[in-house]
């Protein structure tokens, strides 16, 4: 050895090599599960949406129209101005996502609730508010327990008297002018409080009153260019006003980012001139299985005839019950763990209990529901209620194991200032500690959703019926869902025309679904942790 | 108003005010609930499962077709028509699916969270860590459709004789469904790992493929092991992905020799749906093997998830 003859000659030499190669391993481990996904996304989606049976003509026109110039502004701004670029990609993306969902929403108002019905329960609601805020206001004085009494009995009269003598009222106003006050004043309201918070509280009036007016547009124009009043406000008040709004407002505070309208415009103009241009010169476009057709139409025989939208009203019902109550019962057992337990076995128990709770296969939660709901409390097989049950249940753990986190993530600081201030326990909670945790909160219910949204298991275990021809329309009306009626064509009706028509075509509706919650979920978390 | 008067004002106790107490009490129940679930889904599976066995069957009054406790546990027949409930032909296609997972997710999962603990730049972690996210968020029905339609075709161009529904690419994408599980909770312990460490190793002279093979991994080995349990209990409880892709013919392999991956087998989960896919009569014995079946299930993935548990709380190494 160099050391016992007292000198060292040399530090000696390392090999990179089994270091470089280490790396490339790890790093293709890495990417194998991305890239197999990706390969499998590319095969389906060329499956259901065949774009090699369009004409040559059609690609070379959006070729011309669409793709060339976005990539031409794109890259351009890109090099630029990159925050632009992502303030055009936002817009777009926005505009995109919202139309998917304002398409969902507007379903239900075509097909599942009649627009006066929930015209009535919007009303219901407002007025049990404004009396339960007047009573707030009237004294304090009062003790608590007659204020909440009081506010108990308002709230059940209005919302049992309200809808009723509503709907049976002789004459009412026009569809478009329901759904704009319904759907488009809360929507004004949200957007005037931005406005208000920005802008201070005079624009306020304005923006209500202008986002009243487009969305009441709606149902005047909508029938001009062939869609009828109904989905006509619900797109405007649940897709155009909020994107417009998110545009109009970060022009207004960064206002160095307006080339990113640009890129916004060529795609959207791109979009139009091409379809305009192909239908102009005959182009026929690809024979996709994913048409309106298919978003439209119910099961058949025959797989190019089978159609997802009962499924989707379904999907969309589920969420709806899901969401109702798997985020009040999971945010406030968060609470419940994090702001109020004292740490005795009862609390642990619970810790581990809810823990081990995530790990329950989904069968089991299945047979939970068939179990409980359908033998001991003796509901019918299958109905939209049971269904969002057992799936709230089987988020629940997951609800409740992120909202944990995002309350976790609020500094004590801030709750030791409020309680320094002389507030209790509750308002502390109230006012301090949610809206401080809501969006990591809402990232993770929205995951928690997503996941719903993808079970089969359970929907089959208490016996959601594999074909379904028409919406459900109540609580109590069987279901079926996006993953159940893709299971049932790929097991029941297991067949060559299915696996290449049917199968990928409601995959891919499927996946645009669930990957566009994903990203609005990863894009709020982004956010959420930037600005803390 | 005197000034006792206003102290009593000023320091009135608001634990107890009812608004505090109703409040409370609804964020209890709801914490509460997770309980009544557990206890729930306990109750029901044994006492469903206890209905179906003869040896307990009396004890809940139940008359009608019973089935051995013997017969449930070693026999090697699943056929529900002749009422032939044997559970090993699906236990041991379950152990298959399980192995065959393990094989694919495990070392490429433990791969990815050292690549994005000890090597990835943040701006590759934060194109990385949502993509993986992704592959988790594929509904497993998808996955089982991947596999009958595009993976099974490919490996048969390799492998001739593979079945059509075969344990091989139902694997394989079980494996895909849990690498995010493996690599995210394997992550979170090697990032556990003080810095410290690694600096000492370097220190030292190691190069960064000895500190992180040599000390982050086993500094954070007792995570890597749980997380490995909770995935293969996830891939346990897996169910639609296997109901498509493995077929539904009941049959007992040996899931250590490669070739019975050949064929199609019919795990517990899938079982358990095609149970219900047939005509489903509420409390006959086909409904109660159901649960059988489920408390069985129950039980393997409540166990892995408390192993789980104590493997990270007893061997985590404190820093």
């Amino acid at each position: 050895m160099a050391t016992e003859r007292g000198t060292i000659e040399s530090f000696g030499h390392v090999s990179r090599t089994a270091g470089t190669v280490f790396r490339y391993l790890l790093l293709a481990a890495t990417l194998f599960g991305i890239v197999a996904l990706t390969v499998l996304l590319i095969y389906v989606a060329n499956d259901a949406i065949r774009p090699l049976t369009a004409d040559p003509g059609w690609h070379l026109t959006f070729l011309l129209t669409l793709v060339l110039p976005t990539l031409a502004v794109g890259a351009y701004l890109f090099r630029t101005d990159p925050a632009s670029f992502r303030f055009g990609g936002a817009i777009v993306g926005t505009l995109a996502v919202s139309t998917m969902f304002a398409g969902g929403v507007a379903m239900l108002f075509v097909d599942i609730v009649e627009p006066v019905t929930w015209f009535a329960y919007v009303l219901a609601l407002c007025l049990a508010l404004g009396g339960v805020v007047v009573i707030e206001r009237l004294d304090r004085r009062l003790p608590f327990l007659v204020r909440f009494v009081a506010a108990g009995v308002i709230v059940l009269v209005s919302l049992l008297v309200v809808p009723g003598a509503v709907t049976s009222l002789p004459v009412y106003p026009s569809d478009g002018v329901l759904l704009t006050l319904s759907v488009g004043a809360p929507i004004a309201l949200v957007v005037g409080r931005y406005v208000a918070a920005a802008d201070g509280r005079r624009r306020r009036v304005a923006a209500v009153v202008a986002t009243l007016v487009v969305v009441g547009l709606g149902a005047f124009v909508g029938p001009l260019v062939g869609v009828t009043p109904v989905p006509a406000t619900v797109v405007l008040a649940v897709a155009v006003v909020p994107t417009g709004g998110y545009a109009i407002g970060r022009i207004r505070r960064n206002p160095e980012r307006r080339a990113g309208l640009g890129l916004a415009a060529v795609i959207l103009g791109g979009t139009v001139v091409g379809a305009v241009a192909v239908d102009a010169l005959g182009f026929a476009g690809p024979q996709s299985w994913v048409d309106w057709g298919f978003l439209t139409s119910a099961h058949s025989g025959t797989a190019a005839n089978a159609g997802l939208y009962p499924a989707i009203g379904g999907s969309i019902l589920l969420m709806v019950t899901v969401a109702a109550l798997s985020f009040p019962l999971g945010v406030g057992a968060a609470v419940y763990l994090e702001e109020y337990a004292p740490d005795n076995r009862l609390t642990r128990f619970i810790d581990v209990n809810i823990s081990n709770l995530a790990g329950v296969p989904s069968v089991v939660y299945g047979l939970l529901g068939l179990g409980v709901f359908v033998t001991y409390l003796g509901q019918s097989t299958g109905t939209v209620l049971i269904g969002g049950a057992t799936l709230a249940l089987l988020i629940l753990p997951i609800v409740i194991i992120s909202a944990r986190e995002a309350l976790r993530s609020v500094p004590d600081s801030m709750r030791q200032a409020s309680y320094g201030m002389g507030a209790t326990r509750w308002q502390t909670i109230k006012n301090v500690v949610l809206p401080r945790a809501f969006p990591g909160i809402l990232t993770g219910t929205i995951l928690a959703l997503g996941r719903a949204i993808g079970e089969t298991a359970p929907l089959i275990m208490i016996g959601a019926p594999n074909v379904l021809f028409s919406l459900p329309t109540a609580l109590s009306s069987k279901v079926s869902a996006m993953p159940l009626q893709v299971y049932a064509w790929a097991s029941l009706f297991a067949s060559e025309p299915f696996y290449q028509a049917a199968v990928p075509a409601g995959v891919v509706v499927l996946l645009i679904v669930l990957l566009s919650m994903n990203s609005i979920a990863i894009v709020l978390r982004n956010k959420y942790q930037s600005d803390q | 108003m005197s000034t006792d008067d206003l102290t009593q004002d000023l320091t009135r106790r608001t634990e107890n005010a009812p608004q505090e107490l109703l409040t409370r009490s609804f964020f209890f129940l709801c914490a509460v609930l997770s309980i009544v679930t557990t206890l729930s889904i306990i109750v029901l599976l044994t006492t469903e499962a206890a209905k179906f066995f003869s040896v307990t069957a009396p004890l809940m009054g139940v008359e009608g077709p019973t089935a051995s406790v013997v017969d449930f546990l070693t026999g090697t027949e699943w056929v529900i028509n002749n009422e032939q409930f044997g559970v090993l032909p699906l236990v041991s296609a379950t152990l298959a699916i399980t192995i065959g997972s393990a094989v694919v997710s495990l070392p490429l999962g433990v791969a990815t969270a050292i690549y994005l603990s000890e090597y990835a730049t943040p701006r590759a972690r934060s194109l990385l860590k949502p993509a993986l996210e992704v592959l988790a968020g594929v509904p497993t029905v998808v996955y089982g459709f991947f596999a009958v339609v595009y993976i099974t075709p490919a490996l048969k161009t390799i492998i001739p004789n593979l079945g059509t529904f075969n344990m091989l690419s139902a694997s394989i994408v079980v494996g895909i469904m849990i690498i995010p599980m493996v690599a995210s909770i394997s992550e979170d312990a090697m990032s556990a790992v003080p810095d410290s460490l690694r600096q000492a190793g370097y220190g030292m002279g190691a190069t960064k493929f000895d500190v992180s093979v040599g000390i982050v991994v086993p500094a954070s080995l007792s995570g890597i092991f749980s997380s490995f349990i909770l995935a293969l209990s996830r891939a346990i409880g897996e169910t639609m992905a296997v109901t498509v892709a493995a077929g539904s013919q009941a049959n007992l392999l040996n899931p250590l020799n490669p070739a019975s991956y050949l064929e199609g087998a019919l795990p517990m989960t899938a079982a358990m749906v095609n149970l219900l896919t047939g005509d489903i009569t509420g409390g006959g014995i086909a409904y109660r093997s159901l649960f059988a079946i489920g408390l069985t299930l129950f039980v393997i993935t409540l166990v892995m998830n408390i192993i789980s548990d104590l493997v990270a709380q007893r061997y985590r190494e404190e820093y």
